[in-house]
């Protein structure tokens, strides 16, 4: 699914985020990849989501080599991947059933298709009632929820969770991640990036840990080292 | 192949929808920010709606003093008629003289009582007697243009001329009419300058307003970029509705402007004392296109350079 080979990304001389980091994840897999606050969890986000650029090495999802991507190809790499994001990243102006459907409408979908396909996510994700609502008229969990289902409406094989209970108490948070593991359990591979010891203990699956920009642990079943 | 081409045909049309759609619904959802913006661009519709005004009355005076102005050469006494109509067939061959009239003696002497009704006055033509006319022969000579009186004053001025005309009256029109086009032209001249700086500042107005604009609804244009969106359905949106800020000021503005000069209008007919020689209204209603229709087109335009360039800022992400 993930191939990420000698990625390296230097802001600065003093500022290496990203140290020859080569990894593979397969599909359906559910991978943790933890770390502490500068270990350069952010920024491999950044680069699979095509935000920012390497220095060095490659990346390819799904066979794809993006390194060199161009700009006018961004919007199709973005619709093969699911992403959230630990502030939400919601359209303020735009309703819980807009924001969902925004994703599709760019891509030109017919409105009876995006009725149905927006109808059966937001179900999915435990909005249902609540289309009608803006952002800052739900919690936290809610906000999140929405997130999801918008990152799912292009039915992605590949969901990238940056800190998604980043903002959310132990209720939500214990929600949120039993949402992404129904999604998991439907095939969609998920990599969660967070620094929540619990989240990545409960769930008995892969950890990948970074410091300092490098890998220093990869376990099939692991556990929050740090 | 039909359907392929039917399929690209809705999908043309579907984003063009959804484009418009989210353009109407960014102009009401962000409604504080839209009448900000808006009442910026009625200042600057506003200030070149009044500039276009102020120019027309400017235009309208200089052209109205300028066709009330004639000179008056005054024949010396005992020239006779004859060699008046020979001197008035010598300026008439000037290619800057419009009009010339004879005004004879008898004229000048019902003139003369015309506009003095003081008794006073009066009185100085009763030495004459009835019979005898002190007055002499004048001529009334209109120019096409304020500036092409010197040539006529210099004309009249020869040394052949010397025994048929009064030289020291005519000096005194040459330097009056000289005052009066030195202020035409200096009127004429930083109007320009005045009107060059209103337009160079809502120019500079107009586009802060639309980056200011753009810049506080950034967050919303990044996001769109990250759920997969496209430039340019990103960019539409944002600059259709800027089409729709150009259009309400415009349409503001013509909604006060009518009433407006229709209410100002009789004030300045009192002005020029019922002459109307300035038809604010009339002038509003004949020039509508080049006043509203051009101010649009050109707000517009501006509009969609100023939002292209602010939103292309956020659209790397």
């Amino acid at each position: 699914m993930i191939k990420l080979i000698d990625l390296s990304k230097i802001y600065n001389k003093e500022v290496q985020a990203l140290k020859d980091i080569s990894l593979h994840i397969k599909p359906g897999e559910f991978v943790s990849v933890v770390g502490q606050s500068g270990s350069g969890k952010s920024t491999l986000v950044k680069l699979i989501i095509a935000e920012e650029r390497p220095d060095a090495g490659k990346i390819i999802i799904g066979g794809w080599d993006i390194i060199g991507i161009k700009d006018r190809e961004l919007p199709t790499l973005r619709r093969q991947l699911g992403v959230i994001f630990q502030d939400f990243k919601l359209l303020p102006k735009k309703t819980v059933f807009e924001n969902v459907a925004f994703a599709m409408e760019t891509c030109g979908f017919k409105s009876s298709e995006i009725q149905k396909t927006v109808s059966q996510i937001i179900s999915l994700v435990g909005l249902k009632g609540k289309e009608d609502r803006y952002p800052d008229q739900l919690s936290g969990g809610e906000q999140q929820r929405v997130a999801i289902a918008r990152s799912l409406v292009h039915k992605p094989k590949l969901l990238i969770a940056d800190e998604p209970t980043g903002n959310l108490d132990s209720i939500n948070t214990r929600e949120i991640v039993d949402l992404l593991k129904k999604i998991n359990s439907m095939g969609t591979t998920i990599v969660l990036v967070t620094h929540n010891k619990d989240v990545v203990n409960g769930l008995h699956s892969r950890v990948i840990t970074l410091d300092n920009g490098q890998v220093i642990s990869d376990q099939s079943q692991g556990r929050y080292l740090l | 192949m039909i359907n392929h081409k039917e399929d690209i045909y809705y999908k043309i049309m579907i984003n063009l929808f959804r484009i418009f759609k989210f353009a109407v619904q960014g102009f009401f959802r962000n409604f504080w920010l839209s009448v900000v913006t808006i009442t910026m661009m009625l200042m600057a519709v506003l200030s070149v709606t009044l500039l276009v005004s102020m120019d027309y009355i400017k235009e309208t005076t200089i052209k109205s003093v300028e066709n009330q102005i004639d000179i008056l050469i005054e024949i010396k006494p005992d020239v006779s008629r004859e060699d008046v109509e020979n001197l008035v067939l010598e300026i008439d061959g000037l290619d800057d003289v419009e009009e010339i009239n004879i005004i004879s003696p008898e004229q000048n002497k019902v003139l003369f009582l015309q506009n003095n009704p003081d008794e006073k006055v009066r009185e100085v033509l009763d030495v004459y007697g009835d019979e005898e006319n002190p007055f002499s022969y004048s001529l009334a000579v209109k120019a096409y243009k304020l500036s092409q009186y010197s040539n006529i004053i210099d004309f009249v001025n020869q040394e052949k001329y010397s025994n048929l005309v009064k030289t020291s009256d005519v000096d005194t029109h040459e330097e009056i009419i000289g005052k009066i086009n030195s202020i035409a032209n200096f009127l004429n001249k930083y109007s320009w300058y005045i009107t060059g700086i209103f337009l160079l500042i809502s120019v500079i107005v107009i586009f802060n307003t639309i980056r200011i604009s753009i810049y506080t609804r950034r967050d919303e244009i990044m996001i769109m970029k990250l759920v997969g969106a496209g430039n340019a359905f990103v960019r539409l949106p944002f600059i259709l509705e800027s089409v729709f800020y150009a259009l309400i000021a415009v349409l503001i503005v013509i909604a006060f402007a009518y009433p407006l000069v229709n209410f100002i209008q009789p004030s300045l007919n009192s002005y020029f004392q019922g002459d109307q020689v300035i038809d604010l209204v009339g002038y509003f209603r004949n020039n509508f296109v080049e006043i509203f229709v051009y101010q649009f087109i050109v707000l517009a335009i501006l509009n969609i350079i100023s939002t292209s360039i602010a939103v292309r800022r956020y659209l790397r992400v």
